[in-house]
C-alpha cells in the first residue's frame, strides 16, 4: 500500500509558513537596504548601528530584568497554587480559586492592561518597573500553575508517602522527592513565562511607568519612526539566543533522561 | 542532578535582580532633577538631549509611544510622571479639551518668537497657548522621475490610467478622502455631507487606478521599482529617497495635509519648569535646524530655515511654495462628525 503525500505536503506547508517570515527578517538583517525591498548588498551595518544605540540596549536590560523577576515569583506562587488546586480540588474555595486562576487566560489583554492602569492609579502606586513586574506575574501565574497542575495530574503521591514512612521530614521529602519529580514541568512553565513576560506589549503598554520603556514598546514605536532593519539585527541576536538556550535545554534534559535510565 | 543546580543557579540570579529591581525603585537621593519625555522613537537627536542636560544640570529620560491613540488611552487612565509630551496636533485640541495639559508660560519661553508665523496662520493652537509647533510632514506624492511621465503635482494624478496598478495611496480615512476633497477645492476638514459625497466618488474613480491602499510597505515598493507612484508622508519619503535618487517628492497644486507634532506640557508634570526650558531649548534656530537635518522633519522654525543644509531647502515637497502652503491644511478633530468619514470610508473600502 502507497502511503499518501497529504501529510507531508502539509508539514511542508506549515514548516514554510512559520519559518518563512523569520528566514526573510534574519536575510534582510544583513541587507544593506534601509527597505526590505531590494537586495543592495551585504552588510554589517544595521548591526554596528545597534551597538551605538543606547535606548534599545536600556530597553533590552528592562526586558530582562523583569522577565527573570517575574519567572522566579510566578513559579513560587503559581506552583504552590497548582499544588493547593490539586490536592483540595474537591472543596468549594478551590473550584473557585482554580476560576480564579484561570480567568486571566480568557480576559482580552487590553483590558487587563487598562483595569490594572487603573488600580495602580487608585493605589497611587508609581509607575515603574515594579508595577510591570506585578502586572506580568498576574497572568504568568496562571500559566505556570495549569502547567504544574497537569504535571501533578500524573504524579504518584504515594512515593511521597514512602518518603515520610522512611523518616523524611515533610520539607524533605517535599525537596528531595517532589520538586525534582516536578523539575520537567516547573522548567516548562518557566520558560513559558519568561517568553510570554519578553514578549508583552499592550499590557506592560499600559502599566509601565516613565523609565521603564521595555523592548517590546521600544520596537513597537521604532516602526514608525526608526529604522525598521535595526529591529531585523536585534530580532536575529534575539533568535540565535533563543536557538541556542532551546539547544543547551534539550541537551542538558537528555542527559537527565540518561542518568535517569542507568 | 544538572537540572537542580540549574534551578539553584536561576535562584541565585533572581535573588540578584530582585535586589538590582528593589535598588532601583527605592533609589533616587538628592539626584539632580530628572525630566520624562515622552514622545514617538528617534525623534530628537541624541546630541541635543546631552547638551541640554549639561546646560541644565539634569538629566532627560525618554519613553516611547507609537500611537497617538494609545499614548492618550494610557494618560486619560490616570498614568503620569511625564512631563513634555509630543502628540500631533488633532491629539493636542483633544487632551486639552480633557484638561490634560499645563498652559505655557510665555515669559520662560523667549525663543517661540522664532516660530514660523506662516505655520501659525494655518495651526490648531494659533497663539501657542498649550502647545508649540515641533515637526512638521506634509502628506504629498513621490514617484519615480524615470518611470513617470510628464509628472503634474496635482492629485489628479491618480486619474492616469497609464499607471493603473502601480500606484497607491495611504490607508487613512482622513488622508486620503482629505486629498479628494483638496483636489474638488474644498476643505479637508469639511463636514458638508455633499463635498463627502462628491470626494467619495473621487476616490472611488482613483481606486479603481490603484494597487492598494497601504501605509508602510509603499516606501519599500517605491524604494524597489514596484510602484511608481505614491501618495505619502515627507518624512519617510525623504528616508527612501537617501536609497534611491530616482524617486522625487512634490506637494499638489492643490494643497495637501501637513501634520504636526507638537511639543506640550502634561498637567501633572513635576518639572514644569524645566519642561519650559526644553521646549524653549527646543525652538533656538540652532539647534532647531540640527535636529531637522538629524531627524529629517521640518520644525517651523522661522530663524532656522536660512541654517538648514540644501537637501531640505531645496526640496519643493518639504519646504513648501508660500502660495501651496497656504492652501495646505492640519488635520482637525472632528469629535462626533469623524462618523461621517468613516461612512465614506467604509463605502470606498467595499465600493468598486
Amino acid at each position: 500500500m502507497k502511503r499518501s503525500r497529504f501529510p507531508y505536503i502539509v508539514t511542508g506547508a506549515v514548516l514554510v509558513f512559520f519559518y518563512l517570515p523569520i528566514l526573510i527578517l534574519v536575510v534582510d538583517s544583513f541587507n544593506a537596504s534601509r527597505f526590505g525591498g531590494a537586495w543592495r548588498g551585504f552588510s554589517f551595518k544595521w548591526y554596528v548601528r545597534l551597538f551605538h544605540e543606547p535606548a534599545i540596549w536600556t530597553a533590552a536590560r528592562n526586558t530582562l530584568f523583569i522577565a527573570l523577576f517575574v519567572t522566579f515569583v510566578s513559579l513560587i506562587l503559581g506552583t504552590t497554587s497548582a499544588l493547593a488546586l490539586h490536592r483540595f480540588a474537591k472543596t468549594r474555595l478551590q473550584r473557585f480559586h482554580y476560576t480564579l486562576i484561570y480567568t486571566p487566560l480568557v480576559v482580552p489583554e487590553i483590558l487587563m492592561g487598562i483595569s490594572l492602569l487603573m488600580a495602580f492609579v487608585a493605589a497611587g502606586v508609581r509607575l515603574g518597573m515594579l508595577t510591570i513586574v506585578l502586572a506580568h506575574v498576574t497572568f504568568c501565574i496562571s500559566y505556570v500553575a495549569l502547567v504544574v497542575l497537569g504535571r501533578l495530574q500524573d504524579f504518584d503521591f504515594t512515593i511521597i508517602e514512602a518518603a515520610r514512612d522512611l523518616g523524611a521530614s515533610s520539607w524533605m521529602a517535599t525537596r528531595r522527592v517532589l520538586i525534582p519529580m516536578l523539575a520537567p514541568g516547573l522548567a516548562a512553565a518557566g520558560l513559558i513565562a519568561f517568553t510570554l513576560s519578553v514578549d508583552d506589549f499592550v499590557i506592560t503598554f499600559f502599566v509601565a511607568g516613565p523609565g521603564a520603556t521595555t523592548l517590546p514598546i521600544r520596537v513597537y514605536s521604532m516602526i514608525k519612526h526608526g529604522a525598521t532593519p535595526l529591529i531585523n539585527a536585534l530580532s536575529t541576536l534575539l533568535l540565535a539566543l533563543t536557538f541556542t538556550t532551546v539547544f543547551v535545554s534539550q541537551r542538558l534534559s537528555k542527559s537527565v533522561a540518561l542518568e535517569g535510565g542507568q | 542532578m544538572k537540572i537542580r543546580t540549574f534551578l539553584r543557579f536561576a535562584l541565585g540570579i533572581s535573588v540578584v535582580v530582585a535586589g538590582l529591581l528593589a535598588a532601583s525603585c527605592g533609589g533616587g537621593s538628592k539626584a539632580p532633577a530628572v525630566l520624562h519625555i515622552y514622545t514617538w522613537s528617534d525623534y530628537v537627536k541624541p546630541e541635543l538631549i546631552t547638551r541640554f542636560e549639561t546646560e541644565n544640570n539634569c538629566k532627560v529620560v525618554i519613553d516611547t509611544f507609537d500611537s497617538n491613540e494609545a499614548m492618550y488611552a494610557k494618560l486619560k487612565a490616570g498614568a503620569s510622571g511625564y512631563d513634555v509630551i509630543t502628540p500631533t496636533s488633532y491629539m493636542v485640541s483633544l487632551m486639552q479639551s480633557q484638561g490634560m495639559l499645563l498652559p505655557l508660560n510665555h515669559d520662560l519661553l523667549p525663543n517661540i518668537s522664532h516660530v514660523d508665523p506662516e505655520y501659525l496662520a494655518i495651526a490648531l493652537d494659533k497663539t501657542m497657548a498649550y502647545s508649540v509647533p515641533y515637526m512638521l510632514t506634509n502628506t504629498g506624492i513621490a514617484y519615480l522621475k524615470s518611470k513617470v511621465a510628464n509628472f503634474e503635482p496635482t492629485w489628479a494624478m491618480f486619474d492616469r490610467s497609464d499607471l493603473k496598478g502601480r500606484m497607491v495611496m495611504l490607508n487613512d480615512m482622513r488622508e486620503t478622502i482629505g486629498a479628494a476633497l483638496k483636489f474638488l477645492g474644498y476643505s479637508l476638514n469639511s463636514t458638508n455631507p455633499d463635498e463627502l459625497s462628491k470626494a467619495k466618488d473621487v476616490v472611488l474613480r482613483w481606486k479603481a487606478n490603484l494597487a492598494k491602499f497601504e501605509n508602510e510597505q509603499y516606501k519599500t515598493g517605491i524604494a524597489s521599482g514596484e510602484f511608481l507612484l505614491v501618495h505619502g508622508y515627507s518624512g519617510d519619503i525623504l528616508q527612501v529617497q537617501a536609497e534611491n535618487a530616482d524617486i522625487a517628492f512634490a506637494m499638489p497644486r492643490e494643497g495637501g495635509v501637513i501634520s504636526c507634532d507638537d511639543l506640550v506640557i502634561a498637567k501633572s508634570s513635576k518639572e514644569a519648569k524645566l519642561a519650559h526650558a526644553y521646549i524653549n531649548f527646543m525652538q533656538d534656530p540652532n539647534v532647531a535646524a540640527e535636529n531637522s537635518e538629524f531627524i529629517q522633519y521640518l520644525c517651523p522654525n522661522r530663524d532656522a530655515y536660512p541654517l538648514l543644509n540644501e537637501s531640505i531647502r531645496g526640496n519643493a515637497g518639504i519646504f513648501l511654495a508660500p502660495e501651496i502652503k497656504a492652501k495646505c491644511e492640519i488635520l482637525a478633530d472632528l469629535g462626533e462628525k469623524n462618523a461621517l468619514y468613516v461612512k465614506v470610508w467604509d463605502e470606498i473600502k467595499a465600493g468598486k
